[in-house]
C-alpha cells in the first residue's frame, strides 16, 4: 500500500541532563525499549511529569516552530521565536502528522516507533527558557512522546513515513 | 520556588592568574556566538564534577555577549569547589555553567554606595561599570588586606575611573576608612550594595543598620556561621497534604524533604544563593540563611541550613 504520507526527520538533539542545554547530534543511536544514547531520558535524569508515561523519544513538527514564529494562529496570535535546540524535544520532523500517531507505529530511517500520547507542554520548559507564553502557545501542537520497537541508527534527512499495525 | 535555568556546556577560553590567589575564568560557548544576557550583580552556577554546584559573579561587561568572566579565589578552608577550579580546570576544558540568576541587583536611586571586601569584589565591578556608563553617581570602596594580595587593581583602572574608586588596605593606615562614619550619613535615595567575606558582611550590617532595607543589596559567599548553634531536632507540615515530616537534628528540612519525594531545585546547600527557597504559613521559623531581607523572613524559608522551633508549616 502507497503510504499516505512521506516526511522527513530534520534535527536530532539529545540533553545529558535535566535543564542542560540540548546538543544537536549528526546521527543518533536509538535502543528498543530505552531511548537515544545519551539522551537524559536514555539515562534516567531527566525532568518527567509525574503522570506515568511512555517516553523513550519525543517529537515535535517544525511546522509547529515555523507558526509559532509566525504568530499563528493570530488568536491568540502568541509569537515566540523557539529554535530547534530550544524546544526540548528529541527529534524535529518536517511533513509528519505527528497528532495523528498515537497508539500508530512509523519508520524514521531504519528505527521504529510507537505514538504513545501527545505531549503535553509544561510550564518548566517556560520557565527554563524565559520565553513567558509558551505554554499556552504549545497546547494541542506539543507534539509526540514515543516507544522505540526497533532500533538503529537515525541521521537527519531521513525519510519518515507510516507502518502497518 | 527559584525557577530552573537552562545549564550550558560552556568552554574555558581563558585563565589568568590575579594576585590574592585569584583565577580569572573567561567562559565562551563552543558553538553559539551569543549567550544568555545578564545585568551586574548576577551570578552562575558552576557544575562541578561530584554533583557539587558553586555560585560565582559574573564580572565582566554585560554589554559583551560573547562570554562570562569570573573571579575564583581558592578558598584552602572552603568546601574542595575553588580548589578544583585552581588545580583541576584547564584551559579548554568543558564546564556546566547556569544561565545567570541575579538576587543582587542595581536599584533605582540617585547615588550608589558600592562596598566590596576582597574577592566580593566581582558583582561590584560589573555594578561599577554598570554605573559608570549609564552616568550615574556612585562610589567604590574596596576592602583588602593589602595592596601586594589585591586582585582585579587592573581591571578595576581600566573599568572606572579614579575618582569613583577608593582603596582600604588593612596594612597601610592612610587608606583605612571608617565604617561606622562612612555609612552615618544616608543622603536621601542613596543606595548601598556590600559583599565580601563573613566579618566584613557583619560590620557593614551593623554599620548600616539605620538605612531602610529597601535601600541595602548585600550578597554573602556563605550563610553567617553561629558557632553557637546546636541543631535540634523540629517538624515539618506540608500545607498541601498534612503531612508531618520530622527533620532529625542531624539533617538539613531540604535533605528532610528530599527523602519523602520532594527534591526542591537547591545548589549551593549552604544558605547561600537561595535557590531552595520556599514559604512558610506558620510556626517559628530560626533563619540561619545569608540571602532572605528581613522582611521576607516573616513568610519565606531557605531549608537548606535553616530550622525551626516545634513544628513549622510549608506552603508546598
Amino acid at each position: 500500500m502507497r503510504p499516505r504520507w512521506l516526511g522527513e526527520l530534520v534535527h536530532i538533539h539529545i540533553a545529558p541532563e535535566a535543564s542542560y542545554e540540548m546538543e544537536a547530534l549528526s546521527e543518533a543511536r536509538l535502543i528498543a525499549g530505552r531511548g537515544i544514547e545519551g539522551d537524559r531520558y536514555f539515562l534516567g535524569t531527566g525532568t518527567y511529569s509525574a503522570k506515568p508515561d511512555i517516553r523513550e523519544v519525543t517529537l515535535i513538527e517544525i511546522e509547529t516552530l515555523e507558526a509559532l514564529q509566525q504568530g499563528e494562529p493570530k488568536i491568540p496570535g502568541i509569537r515566540i521565536e523557539l529554535s530547534p535546540a530550544d524546544h526540548r524535544r528529541n527529534l524535529t520532523t518536517r511533513g509528519v502528522p505527528l497528532n495523528h500517531l498515537v497508539g500508530k507505529r512509523f519508520r524514521i530511517g531504519e528505527v521504529v516507533l510507537r505514538g504513545g500520547r501527545l505531549n503535553f507542554p509544561c510550564k518548566y520548559i517556560e520557565e527554563l527558557l524565559g520565553l513567558p507564553q509558551l505554554h499556552d502557545a504549545l497546547l494541542n501542537r506539543s507534539g509526540l512522546n514515543c516507544s522505540i520497537e526497533k532500533g538503529g541508527v537515525i541521521r537527519p534527512g531521513d525519510p519518515i513515513e507510516p507502518l502497518e499495525d | 520556588m527559584a525557577t530552573p535555568r537552562i545549564v550550558m556546556k560552556l568552554c574555558v577560553a581563558e585563565i589568568r592568574a590575579e594576585p590574592g590567589d585569584v583565577r580569572v575564568i573567561t567562559l565562551e560557548h563552543p558553538s553559539r556566538p551569543h549567550l544568555p544576557p545578564f545585568g551586574a550583580g548576577a551570578h552562575v552556577d558552576l557544575h562541578l564534577p561530584n554533583g557539587r554546584v558553586r555560585q560565582y559573579s559574573l564580572m565582566g561587561d554585560e554589554k559583551d555577549r560573547s562570554r562570562y568572566l569570573i573571579g575564583v579565589k581558592r578558598e584552602p578552608e572552603g568546601r574542595g569547589g575553588s580548589a578544583w577550579l585552581h588545580d583541576q580546570l584547564a584551559l579548554g576544558d568543558i564546564l556546566p555553567v547556569s544561565s545567570p540568576r541575579s538576587h543582587f541587583a542595581l536599584a533605582p536611586g540617585t547615588s550608589h554606595l558600592l562596598l566590596a571586601g576582597g574577592i566580593g569584589i566581582t558583582p561590584l565591578l560589573a555594578m561599577g561599570r554598570r554605573l559608570k556608563e549609564t552616568g550615574q553617581h556612585f562610589h567604590l570602596h574596596y576592602f583588602a588586606r593589602s595592596r601586594a594580595s589585591t586582585p582585579l587593581l587592573s581591571d578595576i583602572s581600566q573599568a572606572l575611573e579614579s575618582r569613583h574608586v577608593s582603596l582600604h588596605f588593612d596594612d597601610e593606615p592612610a587608606t583605612q576608612c571608617d565604617l561606622v562614619a562612612l555609612l552615618a550619613p544616608r543622603q536621601d535615595d542613596q543606595q548601598l550594595y556590600y559583599c565580601g567575606p563573613a566579618g566584613f558582611m557583619r560590620a557593614i550590617s551593623a554599620a548600616a543598620a539605620h538605612w531602610p532595607e529597601e535601600a541595602v543589596h548585600f550578597e554573602a559567599f556563605a550563610a553567617p556561621r553561629d558557632e553557637d548553634f546546636t541543631p535540634e531536632p523540629f517538624t515539618l507540615r506540608l500545607a498541601s497534604s498534612g503531612a508531618l515530616l520530622p527533620v532529625p537534628a542531624g539533617e538539613s528540612a531540604l535533605e528532610a524533604l528530599r527523602s519523602v519525594g520532594i527534591a526542591l531545585p537547591s545548589a549551593c546547600e549552604n544558605g547561600a544563593c537561595g535557590t531552595c527557597e520556599c514559604g512558610y504559613l506558620d510556626g517559628e521559623a530560626l533563619h540561619r540563611d545569608g540571602v532572605l531581607r528581613p522582611s521576607a523572613r516573616a513568610n519565606r524559608f531557605i531549608p537548606c541550613v535553616s530550622r525551626a522551633k516545634g513544628t513549622l508549616t510549608l506552603d508546598l
